[in-house]
């Protein structure tokens, strides 16, 4: 049980997601608290990567298939125990997290179907796989270019879905990752309406037109965060010519995730 | 998994990864192989200097363990380290040795991270009796040869991960202190000055405005981190660690 999927283009921030996630393993914010608890050494190592990484000013490698990758099961896998509390008098919720971290490229590249029992195929089938609850996509990129391309993508996943029968019983949490950039940072309270329905409305279509209402979920989320509650600079620095497409965490002491857990509360939720 | 430098000839490329065994080690250890090993191969007591690496072939793997002391505490590498010969960059020897540059290409492409060395340009050495100017590009051609660097990371080497771009021989720079450099720069595992943006802020503001346009084109690259820029020199120990300590955070621990 409890085994939640995390996927999104290339450089959407997955790989740092999970490592602020291990980083802050006993966050009390003003939103939620929750407890995380690594259960594997791949684990383990993420923390270390935080600290030598993120938290030194320099990025998380981008994760991808080569030398070492060949098949998912090459991919690196991380396994937590996370618990989410609430408030004094509700029970926590206790999940288990287990993601495998896929690389972005081959989430694109699901629209070139000819490939048959490749990594592709298989990352596929691990994602929608019977024992799988839900999925957490991460997008990070909102021009108009891009929403056609990501409206298209998700089109062929919910195919995909379809062909496994996980339409009607699969949850997905759509996620626009890294909003603290200050043209987003006010739409995160209704992302659904003021980010994706803004900046991404094909993809917003294309998945209200396919999935039940009950198993879609608009989050909006930043690893890196804002430099302080009454401060809302973005607590990021974009590497100089990369478009905002890489970026660096700007003061580490003030570091403070924004809604990181949120999307894994709603997926986990029996 | 490999480490390969690259640059043109006599930029200090072998010396640099010569050096870096140097038992004088703060926070990067060559484990193996062993300083005097190395020297009795790559250096020549007679001339006083390393050898200059024949481009007979256009790869030289050794395999090297290397211990890195980063924050989350210290880390075991094993990795190749592979040295190239500056002539290969010629176009002339790219023509008549097509194997060999592919040779070359393959490696590169394997690589987990670049090491590109660069050299200072004449208007910004130091005077001295001692060194020939002539030794030295120009401002302009050191600018142009970085649209062909561009070039090849566009073109022959999109997928490199970590290009760890290196001024080196930063004694030569007229009005850098080595010493004082070193202390700006200084890496510390737990409470350093600067951190590794801060570190590539400084270092690209000072010396590589001049190209600043092509840097932004290898940042552009849809894959892969942000150049990050350093200053090297054979003569600081300091210095000469620090691409290995940014590099050192990506390599895989030793199994
Ligand atoms: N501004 C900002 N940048 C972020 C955030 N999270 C990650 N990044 C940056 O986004 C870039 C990509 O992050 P990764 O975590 O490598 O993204 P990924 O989705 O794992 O990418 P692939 O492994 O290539 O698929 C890096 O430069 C990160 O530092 C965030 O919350 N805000
Ligand atoms: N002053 C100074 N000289 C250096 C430095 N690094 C290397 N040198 C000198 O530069 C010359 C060339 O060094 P090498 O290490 O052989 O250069 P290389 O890049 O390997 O050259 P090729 O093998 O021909 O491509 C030698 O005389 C070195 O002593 C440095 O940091 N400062
Ligand atoms: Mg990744
Ligand atoms: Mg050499």
């Amino acid at each position: 049980m409890g085994n939640i999927c995390i996927i999104g283009p290339r450089a959407s921030g997955k790989t740092t997601y999970l490592a602020g996630l291990s980083y802050f393993n006993d966050y009390a914010g003003s939103r939620s608290s929750y407890k995380v608890q690594p259960l594997n050494d791949d684990a383990c190592q993420l923390v270390e990567m935080a600290e030598n990484t993120i938290l030194q000013g320099s990025s998380i490698a981008p994760t991808r298939l080569g030398d070492r990758i060949h098949t998912v099961d090459d991919l690196p896998y991380y396994s937590f125990q996370i618990e989410i509390r609430k408030g004094l008098f509700k029970p926590p919720n206790i999940l288990q997290l287990n993601v495998r971290d896929y690389p972005g490229e081959v989430f694109e590249k699901i629209l070139q179907t000819n490939h048959e029992d490749t990594i592709y195929t298989e990352f596929i089938d691990e994602c929608l796989m019977a024992d799988v609850e839900g999925c957490l996509l991460l997008f990070t990129e909102w021009e108009s270019s891009k929403d056609a391309f990501y409206s298209k993508l998700l089109s062929r996943f919910i195919a995909m879905m379809d062909e496994r029968d996980r339409l009607k019983n699969y949850r997905l949490a759509v996620a626009m990752s890294k909003c603290e950039r200050g043209e987003i940072w006010p739409g995160r309270l209704d992302p659904e309406t003021d980010l994706f329905g803004v900046y991404l409305k094909k993809t917003l279509k294309t998945l209200k037109g396919k999935l039940p209402p009950q198993n879609l979920r608009f989050f909006a989320m930043s690893t890196f965060g804002v430099l302080g509650r009454y401060d809302p600079r973005p607590n990021r620095i974009d590497d100089y010519g990369s478009g905002g497409r890489a970026s660096v965490l700007r003061d580490s002491p003030r570091w403070n995730p924004y809604n990181l857990i949120e999307p894994l509360d709603w997926l986990h939720r029996s | 998994m490999s480490i390969i430098y690259i640059g043109d000839r006599e930029t200090g490329k072998t010396s640099l990864a010569l050096e870096l065994a140097n038992p004088s080690s703060q926070n990067v250890h060559v484990l193996y192989p062993p300083y005097s090993q190395l020297k009795a191969l790559l250096y020549r007591d007679d001339l006083g200097r390393t050898q200059s690496t024949d481009a007979n072939l256009a790869t030289y793997d050794r395999n090297i363990e290397v211990e890195v002391t980063l924050p989350a505490g210290s880390k075991k590498i094993h990795t190749t380290w592979i040295d190239t010969p500056g002539e290969i960059w010629r176009s002339s020897w790219q023509k008549t040795n097509p194997e060999l540059w592919n040779t070359f290409l393959e490696a590169a492409r394997n690589s987990e991270g670049v090491l590109l060395i660069v050299p200072p340009y004449r208007e910004i050495i130091r005077p001295d009796d001692r060194i020939d100017l002539d030794d030295f590009v120009t401002q302009q051609q050191w600018i142009h040869r970085f649209d062909r660097w561009v070039d090849f990371f566009q073109h022959d080497c999109p997928r490199i991960k970590h290009i760890a771009l290196c001024l080196n021989k930063a004694d030569l720079i007229c009005g850098v202190d080595l010493k004082q450099e070193a202390q700006q720069l200084a890496y510390h595992p737990y409470n350093a000055r600067k951190n590794w943006m801060q570190r590539h802020d400084y270092v690209f503001k000072r010396f590589f405005q001049p190209v600043r346009s092509q840097l932004a084109q290898l940042n552009q690259r849809a894959s892969g981190l942000a150049v990050k820029c350093f200053i090297t020199s054979i003569q600081n120990r300091e210095l000469l660690e620090l691409p290995w300590i940014y590099l050192g955070t990506y390599l895989q621990h030793e199994s």
